[in-house]
């Protein structure tokens, strides 16, 4: 297909937002199909497939971009749609769409209607002036219940009605209507193309052949092929080598306007020269100033990992290391545990970015791990006046040492059916929640606000918000800072011996309760040995709870003839083997699933 | 075949006869229930089996089990006994024993089984409790049992009782009240077995529904050690983890297992050891007969223990019997030193008082024997 010339007036980049699984993968593939960008055979294969391969690896989700064309009126439009993920985890990956976008789908499910990642992806598109073009998606099915639908999204994010879009992306209802929309209600990009070049780095991935590959947004100017750029922030100066458009595959081209959304490849070896939000600008004086970026993303859950067979800790490095090149939001180093041994500290964005990760490494590497439970950073302000990070609880110092203990807040927006308030409520308060509002959508369905330390947050209470709501509730949340709180590091001691890896922090309103939970979740993990096993919770050199494995009494196999000799040799050689993937603390073999015991917040012991 | 000067011949034989008149529900053996018409075939493949070792093998120990090998007719089992003793002719001192359910052992059988030279039987009592005996499923009575033991006594060289405990409900009197009573029938052996819930039987599916519920850990370990007490103070030794024996009367047959020398075997799911060579034979009665009969090997699995695993393996088996393990006489047999292959978790034992160490002769405590299940891991590899 021959690549049209198109003037700057008539392109248009957007994205769309829109709460997990309200079918914006399949909207995007209809206008995909619906431009002639991907014949309509070609589709399966290509852009679905992609898809689910990258939702199922889920942080790999890059704001993609592909470009189509569509002709209205005698003119051709190029309409550069770059893709957004739809998880909390990765809100700091839409707001990089977002900058590179004039106008943005805001996409909500005609049944679901709308959800906390509605609102929160919805917001951030007002806040970065986008145009909102607001969309009801399948309205084809039986129990859609559009009209509803549109008062929810009038009331909670002040759209009016009458602008709605309403489609089935399945049935390919709508989308005639919908690209007009895209065409007459998102301006132009504003760019000027006789500035010096002035790129936005939006997003950049690894390609084994030819390095890293640069996605990028031209603000102002132009850049070609051959030409010299250089990194403002990076301060690299590199030849493009070539350049072009996603059409969804690279499709290389002369040059990019301003306006105009592609990617670079500029002999570039290491993904760790490319800078998100970094400023793409020509080398000397004559350079474009650089544009605001983005904020670095922000690791908010820690976990340690470490290879049950201490041999690995390499192999496990490695592992790591090619994980992190394309994925610059997981952070790694390497720290010691007296009870673990050699491992790793590991930063996420959140809890499903650590499962991701977690996933990917038991897939890709043959190592067995140990993963502790996870963890908030905090913030220790020490008597002397220091502020500390503490990214895992043995970095906690001595009590006496600690002037204020602070723990991330975060402002949690709950949406779901007006009937489950109730629990909701409970929920929150449960967790020291602060009720910020309340509001009606509709007359079914109402949106909570809650201040909660994220620590409450990370762990379990999406799904127990979906517990409780029968998977209707949906939530969202932002940190809001760090606020001080009456915190404790609490000890977990097996037959004596700290084990270091099991502490962990919480409020010391809450210790007694998450101290007997956690050692009676470890009596049930810890095998019954040949001797008692004492589990024992702390804080300081306070005992607060205490469990006892009681020692095997009789444990021998009674008959032991010809047919049975190999049968029960292979069967405590097998054993032998599981032992292998225990930790041996003292002499107590812990398995890797006591390490996740102190996620347990003993709610079931509650009245 | 290669011969392996680590492995003597075999001098020890054992046969499997399948045949039951039911299955008990805590069973999980090789056996066909109520198939007695397979009978004729059977005794077809398994002369056609022995004929495969070309030349007989004179054995010292033979071992007839089951199933229930007495379930047969007496003309069958004179046409058993004939083609065993044909292929694996006793030796002059041997040792030849059957098992025996107490309901089929008459005087005509115990008369035919010794014209055959077998001199020693295994009596299935399990336990004189009606109620144990019905739970159980067995179709015998304590009479049956007297009977069946005085017939056996008669001619038998060595006569031995299993009984089982840790049955649903048992109490720890019940249990010394069956001790008491295997002990007035004056046995020159005793085997006691705990009683154990194996996948795949009806008692494994009661246990599950909830339908069974098990002993209590501590009332079995305190059957164990009254079981032990009862028969060590009645002048019998315990010389492996669940056999007793008055003097002279250990099971020959046995110990040959536990000392890891090697066996011949035949019948379906029997296992044979021969030549580092681990055997065994197809489970099911019916696969086996048509392998064997239509001249195919009934083997099943096979195995090859490289030089240390089998000495691991030796370790291990001799040390669930109670003289444990002498070290020169392993490093002579194995071709490894004991401390080379075991020395960190022996040390480790030994301190816990689990097993005894002289220096030179290796042997489980009580205690250890107790929780021995828990020492073996980590005396195997992989």
């Amino acid at each position: 297909m021959a690549v049209p010339k198109v003037p700057q007036e008539n392109i248009r980049n957007f994205c769309i937002v829109a709460h997990i699984d309200h079918g914006k993968s399949t909207l995007a593939d209809r206008l995909l199909e619906q431009t002639g960008t991907v014949s309509s055979r070609e589709m399966k294969q290509q852009l679905l497939d992609d898809m689910e391969l990258e939702r199922e690896r889920g942080i790999t989700i890059k704001a993609r971009a592909v470009v189509l064309y569509y002709d209205r009126d005698g003119k051709t439009y190029e309409l550069n749609l770059i893709d957004t993920p739809g998880h909390v985890d990765f809100h700091y990956e839409v707001s990089r769409s977002l900058t590179c976008c004039e106008g943005a789908l805001l996409l909500v499910d005609a049944f679901q209607g709308v959800e906390a990642q509605t609102v929160a992806n919805g917001f951030a598109a007002m806040e970065h002036n986008l145009a909102v073009v607001p969309v009801i998606n399948k309205i084809d099915l039986s129990h859609a219940r559009p009209d509803e639908v549109a008062e929810e999204m009038e009331h909670s994010l002040a759209v009016e009605q009458e602008a709605i879009v309403r489609v089935s992306a399945k049935a390919g209802i709508g989308i005639g209507e919908l690209l007009d929309a895209i065409i007459d209600q998102i301006p132009p990009p504003s760019g000027d193309p006789s500035k010096p070049l002035q790129a936005m780095v939006f997003d950049s991935h690894y390609d084994d052949y030819r390095g890293a590959i640069t996605y990028v947004r031209i603000m102002d100017g132009v850049v070609r092929k051959g030409q010299k750029i250089r990194f403002l922030k990076g301060e690299s100066t590199h030849e493009v080598m070539e350049l072009g458009q996603f059409a969804p595959q690279q499709r290389a081209c002369e040059e990019l306007r301003a306006g105009q959304v592609g990617y670079l490849v500029c002999n570039i070896k290491s993904i760790d020269d490319v800078h998100i939000g970094d400023t793409i600008s020509l080398p000397g004086d004559n350079a474009a100033p650089a544009l605001p970026g983005y904020k670095p993303p922000q690791r908010m859950v820690y976990c340690g990992l470490y290879p049950s067979d201490g041999q690995d800790f390499t192999e496990l490095r490695d592992a790591l290391t090619k994980l992190a090149i394309n994925d610059p939001s997981f952070e790694f180093e390497a720290e010691t545990s007296e009870a673990l041994g050699f491992g790793f500290r590991c930063g996420f964005l959140g809890l499903l970015h650590m499962e991701i990760i977690q996933q990917r490494l038991e897939q890709e590497s043959d190592i067995d791990l140990v993963q502790t439970a996870p963890n908030v950073t905090y913030e220790i302000v020490t008597k002397r006046g220091e502020t500390l990070q503490i990214h895992r609880p043995q970095e906690v110092p001595d009590a006496g040492e600690i002037e204020e203990f602070r723990q991330p807040i975060v402002r949690v927006s709950l949406i779901q059916p007006t009937e489950y308030i109730g629990p909701v409520m409970k929920l929150c308060q449960d967790r020291r929640g602060v009720l910020n509002g309340q509001e009606y959508l509709s007359p079914t369905r109402t949106m909570l606000t809650y201040e909660l330390p994220l620590a409450e947050v990370i762990y379990d209470l999406h799904d127990k918000l979906k517990s409780v709501t029968r998977g209707y509730g949906t939530m969202n949340y932002e940190v809001i800072g760090y606020f001080p709180a009456d915190l404790a590091r609490l000890d977990i001691l097996v037959n004596g011996n700290r084990v270091d890896a099991l502490s962990f922090i919480c409020n010391k309103g809450d210790a007694d309760r998450r101290g007997r939970a956690v050692v009676k979740t470890l009596k049930k993990e810890i095998e019954r040995h040949m001797f008692e096993v004492a589990v024992q919770a702390a804080i300081g050199t306070r005992v607060i709870a205490r469990e006892t494995v009681s020692a095997l009494r009789k444990n021998v196999t009674a008959k032991c003839y010809g047919g049975d000799i190999s049968r029960k040799r292979k069967l405590w050689a097998k054993q032998k083997e599981g032992k292998k993937r225990m930790k041996s603390i003292g002499s107590v073999d812990i398995p890797q699933k006591a390490f996740m015991a102190v996620l347990d917040t003993g709610e079931g012991n509650k009245k | 075949m290669t011969t392996n000067s680590r492995f003597a011949p075999p001098r020890a034989a054992y046969i499997h006869v399948p045949f039951c008149r039911h299955r008990c529900g805590y069973c999980n053996f090789t056996l066909i229930a109520g198939r007695d018409d397979l009978v004729d075939s059977y005794l077809q493949a398994i002369t056609r089996e022995l004929s495969w070792l070309e030349t007989p093998r004179e054995v010292d120990t033979l071992f007839i089990g089951g199933g229930t090998p007495t379930h047969l007719t007496c003309e069958q089992l004179q046409q058993l006994c004939a083609t065993i003793t044909e292929w694996f002719p006793l030796a002059d001192g041997h040792e030849a024993s059957v098992e025996a359910n107490p309901l089929d052992l008459t005087i005509e059988k115990v008369d035919l089984l010794a014209s055959y030279g077998l001199n020693r039987i295994s009596l299935g009592a399990q336990s004189f409790s009606a109620s144990k005996l019905a739970l159980l499923e067995r179709d015998h009575r304590r009479e049956q049992i007297v009977s069946a033991f005085e017939a056996a006594r008669e001619t038998m060289q060595s006569v031995s009782l299993d009984l089982i405990f840790g049955v649903p409900d048992e109490t720890l009197d019940n249990w010394e009240i069956d001790l008491k009573l295997a002990l007035g029938l004056s046995p020159d052996h005793v085997s006691t077995y705990g009683l154990m819930f194996e996948r795949g039987t009806s008692f494994w599916s009661r246990l599950m529904k909830e339908d069974l519920t098990q002993v209590a850990e501590e009332v079995e370990r305190q059957m164990y050690l009254a079981a032990i007490h009862r028969l060590t103070q009645a002048d019998f030794e315990q010389y492996e983890v669940s056999n007793f024996a008055r003097p002279g009367h250990r099971c020959r047959h046995n110990e040959v297992y536990w000392a890891g020398e090697t066996y011949f075997a035949a019948g379906p799911g029997a296992a044979r050891y021969i030549d580092g060579r681990r055997e065994t034979n197809h489970r099911s009665t019916t696969t086996y007969l048509n392998r064997v009969l239509a001249n195919q090997s009934p083997v099943a699995e096979s195995e090859t223990l490289d030089a240390e695993d089998s000495a691991r393996e030796r370790l291990v088996f001799g040390l669930r019997r109670l003289e444990g393990v002498d070290r020169g006489g392993f490093a002579t047999a194995t071709g490894f030193e004991i401390d080379q292959l075991v020395g960190k978790p022996l040390s480790k034992f030994a301190h816990a008082k689990l097993l005894e160490d002289d220096g030179s002769r290796i042997r489980m405590t009580q205690e250890g024997l107790l929780v021995s299940d828990s020492i073996w891991p980590e005396f195997l590899r992989r």
